[in-house]
């Protein structure tokens, strides 16, 4: 009977949710509401006002600066959690020594191999990421999955030693704090949060700036993860 | 169907059999392995549909990452669901 009831109201709510859709406009038609607004407003003049050729990073980082802000301090907060949990020995999961676990030689020899060429990769990324797709969080992904690669094969303490305590401490926080420096350099400079001050070559800087602290705190972030992980086993 | 409808179409049958699929699983490596492969599909599909900085984000961190963690907190809990 319940069964029933169930499938009754779920036949009923697809039912709706298809007739709703089926009066939307065809994807990526010109006439859709949400092509007529503020987007075709972007599309004409976002790369030349938001300082960016690609127009995703244009609209993430100056349209909507203030979202991505958010966004960066979510990533941030994530952090912060993951470290106040995992780092206070809660668990007692089973006791392993990660840095013993033996690795594949092949898994080795091509961690090895390929890493030079991924940090070039996610260097590219980053700072081409106003021109091109891909941007600073892609990039500081790409280098957090290498950095946990490195840990795998050299062991979490040899990555441990690479990112040294006091500094690491500050800059776990550098895409908030150069965010919130870019909204008051814009209102200080051009008069409103997240302006873009006029020289293009300061603009483009400024893009840079941001892309890359984007960048350096997504893969510090994913590398804490990671590493918090690794710390529960030793303690 | 114009080519490009039957690529989306291919690619969204994929992504439900993996979703029910991962759904079903009792191996719990199996069901890891079987998100990355939905990532992979859902980003072919960002790359077709005209945005390669969402597929990007999505090859990087779906299939990537998420697998890494899922893996590392499989090595810590268990393999099979219980």
């Amino acid at each position: 009977m319940r069964n029933a009831l169930a499938l009754l109201i779920v036949i009923v709510l697809a039912g709706l949710m298809m007739a709703g859709v089926s009066q939307l406009p065809p994807p990526g038609s010109p006439d859709g509401a949400v092509h007529r607004h503020v987007a075709a407003h972007y599309i004409d003049g976002g790369t030349e006002a938001g300082g960016a050729p690609n127009l995703v990073t244009a609209v993430l980082l100056n349209y909507r600066a203030l979202d991505t802000y958010g966004e960066v301090v979510v990533i941030f907060a994530a952090l912060v959690a993951v470290l106040a949990v995992g780092l206070s020995g809660h668990s007692r999961g089973p006791r392993r020594q990660p840095d013993e676990l033996p690795v594949s030689p092949v898994v080795d020899r091509i961690i090895r191999l390929l890493a030079p060429f991924i940090a070039l990769f996610a260097l590219f990324m980053i700072l081409e990421g106003h021109v091109l797709p891909g941007g600073g969080f892609q990039g500081g992904v790409v280098l957090g999955a290498l950095l946990i690669l490195l840990s795998l094969v050299l062991g979490p303490r040899r990555i441990r030693r690479m990112l040294p305590t006091p500094a690491l401490f500050w800059t776990r926080a550098i895409a908030p704090l150069v965010f919130a420096l870019t909204a008051i350099a814009g209102l200080a400079l051009a008069g409103w949060l997240f302006a873009l001050p006029e020289p293009a070559w300061l603009r483009e800087l400024i893009l840079v700036g941001l892309e890359l602290a984007i960048g350096i705190g997504a893969a510090l972030a994913l590398v804490g993860f990671y590493l918090s992980l690794e710390a529960d086993h030793h303690d | 169907m114009s080519p490009n409808d039957v690529f989306d179409a291919l690619i969204l049958i994929l992504l439900i059999t993996c979703a029910l699929a991962i759904a079903r699983m009792k191996d719990l490596a199996a069901a890891v392995i079987l998100f990355s492969v939905y990532s992979f599909a859902l980003c072919l599909l960002w790359v077709h549909r005209g945005a390669p900085d969402v597929a990007m984000t999505e090859a990087a961190v779906g299939a990537g990452i998420t697998a890494v963690l899922f893996f590392y907190t499989l090595a810590r809990t268990g393999r099979r669901e219980k």
